[in-house]
């Protein structure tokens, strides 16, 4: 049993205050959902847990089973568990999809014993089948030259491949047509298990037909503003952002709001 | 004792060298006082201690008996001045192929010395260093390949500098591929000890009218030897030379590779991938000079800096009025992984005709943070992230070089030399 805690958590990007003391916890087993407008900071908090050194944290922590991982580089928190699935992945040439993904698997584990090869490529070619992926995406160049679509299953890919204890997925419907967002709903469902917990950013409700949350917060103004279960979801379709917000009296201007 | 034109003398009839050679080492010994040294641009090097001073020495070479290269058919080991293994198929050496030491070549092969060595691809009297290098010039190799005749197995050589002691290496290799022949040739360039050594090295490559010569190379000079290595083609009609060069020295060198495309339909094709770590000094100037009507010539190299060391990419690219038709092409890239490092990439192209085409590409940059970032978000440590966003850096050149076994040794040698280069960082 894990636990990852976000304890008042202050981010800072360019000198501009974009997380205003963010506190949330999460267990093994459970899925949560973060919602919020455009511009609140969603991105800011999944980047500022894995790590990303553009993000300054200025105040608060983040704690794994109680130990601080502030001061820890990305590559270490990830072999700590953690994994997030990125809303832009970078391109990498010259090294294939199928070498990195081992390469991680084996940076995990002790040098002098490896993953066997025989074993790695069973795994992943049954793992590629179920997201519908062809044979050919394994000896492709990392993300180079995939579409939208192709990069975020290759994302889900990855995960199911590492197996993370905490997964944060950064919009991972954006851009999705049905049938993808099906299949990437499909990997995060199979993952789902007493040591895998998530984090399921996103503007719509729509993914969390496919994937249901234990519990759903709404985040506005770089702050959590509301949490509850996925019946908060149906709300928030039904009734926007600005609605919740007028509900709870909150002066926050939204990015997408008209004047 | 100091070095004299009497002790040259005495070393060219110890080692019972023809007339005409003493008589050329001689004569550029004295040329080599009123000579300049060349000058590249960007290339700041003069106050190395690149100049050869040292007496020649008449021992032979002892040697550790872990000497590293990898045994193989139709091979040429040679340490210092002294030549360790030499041995070529028979069917070749019935064909009339030659592969043999410098000695040697001297004593058996005179008239194809006298006619090629110097005398066409690298002049002596060029400047100060080749003619110290004419002058003093004491191990080497020379490699013929007759008329019509295509050599299936990779010629290979280990030319191994000796710094286990105070000894200048004044090396010279001349390859010969007689009309339509065809020879593919893999040299290694290292060094066995650290005493701060000086070595001249010219590679001289004379590719007769259709003959087509692969050649590899993979420089691991040690760090405290301080080099000018000198690599010339010289092309008759339609000849072809592919160069695939590994720069992992270690020390500070100056690459000096040039291809005279002399004949109509002549073509070199120059990669060259680089690495420099510590405090080392790297530069290497490529030029490829069109004097034959359609003839091409293409650079492509990448570079790599660590640490505080220095990478600087001259492409030369020369079209000689009256080259109708001639193609200069070039690109030249240098990674910078450090805020310490320095590199430079400059293309030069002199265009003499109007009926050509010549490109150029380069640049300067460091690694991509967010490629790096992601590489990491997945648990990779940081040297082996960059290591990898290195070899996409480097795969362009790298998938380019013709030869399978050559680019997966070059791909080898890359990761052995980053490994190394990041240890000391």
């Amino acid at each position: 049993m894990s636990t990852l805690k976000i304890k008042d958590l202050h981010v800072e990007i360019e000198n501009k205050e974009i997380l205003k003391g963010v506190n949330l916890t999460m267990k093994s087993g459970e899925i949560h959902a973060i919602m919020g407008p455009n511009g609140t900071g969603k991105s800011t908090l999944s980047e500022s847990i894995m790590g990303n050194p553009a993000y300054k944290v200025t105040q608060g922590d983040i704690l794994i089973d109680g130990q601080s991982i502030l001061d820890k580089p990305v590559d270490e928190r990830a072999r700590l568990g953690l994994f997030l699935a990125m809303q832009y992945p970078a391109e990498i040439p010259g090294v294939t999809n199928a070498e990195f993904i081992r390469g991680a698997i084996n940076a995990r584990r002790p040098k002098e014993n490896p993953i066997s090869i025989r074993q790695f490529l069973k795994d992943l070619s049954k793992t590629m089948d179920f997201l519908d992926m062809t044979d050919e995406m394994a000896e492709r160049y990392l993300n180079e030259g995939f579409s939208g679509g192709e990069k975020k299953r290759n994302e889900i890919l990855q995960m199911m491949m590492i197996k993370p204890k905490f997964a944060i997925l950064d919009e991972i419907d954006s851009g999705l047509d049905i049938d993808a967002l099906k299949v990437v709903s499909k990997g995060v469902n199979e993952m789902r298990g007493p040591e895998f917990s998530a984090f399921i950013i996103t503007h719509y409700q729509r993914l969390l037909n496919y994937i249901v949350p234990d519990v759903v917060h709404v985040m506005m103004g770089g702050k959590i503003v509301k949490t509850g279960g996925p019946e908060l979801a149906k709300k928030l379709e039904d009734e926007g952002y600005a609605g919740l917000r007028d509900e709870l009296g909150l002066d926050i201007k939204l990015t997408d709001e008209n004047a | 004792m100091t070095l004299t034109k009497e002790t040259i003398e005495a070393y060219s009839v110890f080692k019972k060298e023809p007339n005409f050679f003493t008589e050329k080492r001689l004569a550029a010994w004295i040329k080599a006082d009123s000579l300049s040294l060349p000058s590249f641009q960007k290339i700041r090097y003069q106050k190395w201690p690149i100049q050869l001073q040292n007496d020649l020495k008449k021992e032979a070479d002892t040697w550790p008996d872990d000497l590293l290269f990898t045994p193989s058919e139709n091979q040429l080991v040679e340490c210092g001045t002294t030549t360790v293994k030499c041995q070529l198929d028979e069917a070749l050496t019935a064909q009339g192929v030659i592969l043999t030491d410098l000695d040697d070549a001297l004593k058996k092969h005179a008239d194809l010395m006298e006619t090629y060595f110097m005398t066409t691809a690298v002049k002596a009297d060029e400047n100060k260093l080749t003619a110290q290098h004419q002058a003093l010039v004491s191990s080497g190799a020379l490699l013929y390949i007759p008329k019509n005749t295509v050599i299936k197995e990779p010629i290979t050589s280990y030319f191994i500098q000796n710094a286990l002691q105070k000894k200048d290496y004044v090396h010279h290799v001349l390859i010969i591929a007689d009309t339509n022949s065809e020879v593919s040739y893999l040299e290694n360039l290292l060094t066995v000890g650290d005493v701060a050594n000086t070595a001249n090295i010219v590679v001289e490559v004379i590719a007769k009218a259709g003959s087509h010569v692969k050649f590899a190379s993979f420089d691991r000079l040690g760090a405290n030897t301080t080099t000018y290595l000198n690599r010339r083609g010289y092309l008759e009609n339609d000849a072809k030379i592919d160069w695939s060069m590994g720069m992992m020295n270690d020390g500070n060198i100056v690459g000096d590779f040039d291809s005279d495309l002399k004949g109509a339909g002549s073509h070199a094709e120059v990669k060259v991938i680089a690495i420099s770590t510590g405090k080392q000094v790297q530069g290497i100037d490529t030029r490829v000079t069109n004097y034959g009507k359609h003839s091409i010539g293409h650079i492509l190299q990448h570079g790599v800096i660590l640490a505080k060391s220095a990478l600087i990419f001259n492409g030369i690219g020369h079209i000689i009025h009256g080259a109708k038709g001639a193609d200069a092409q070039q690109e030249s890239r240098v990674l910078m992984l450090s805020t310490k490092a320095r590199g430079d990439a400059n293309p030069i192209l002199l265009i003499d005709d109007n009926d050509v085409s010549a490109g150029h590409a380069a640049s300067v940059g460091r690694v991509d943070q967010s490629q790096l970032y992601y590489l990491m978000s997945r648990g990779l440590p940081q040297k082996i992230a960059e290591r990898l966003v290195i070899r996409g850096f480097l795969g362009p050149v790298l998938t380019a070089v013709p030869n399978v076994t050559v680019r997966r040794q070059l791909s080898d040698m890359i990761e052995e030399k980053l490994v190394n280069g990041q240890a000391d960082e």
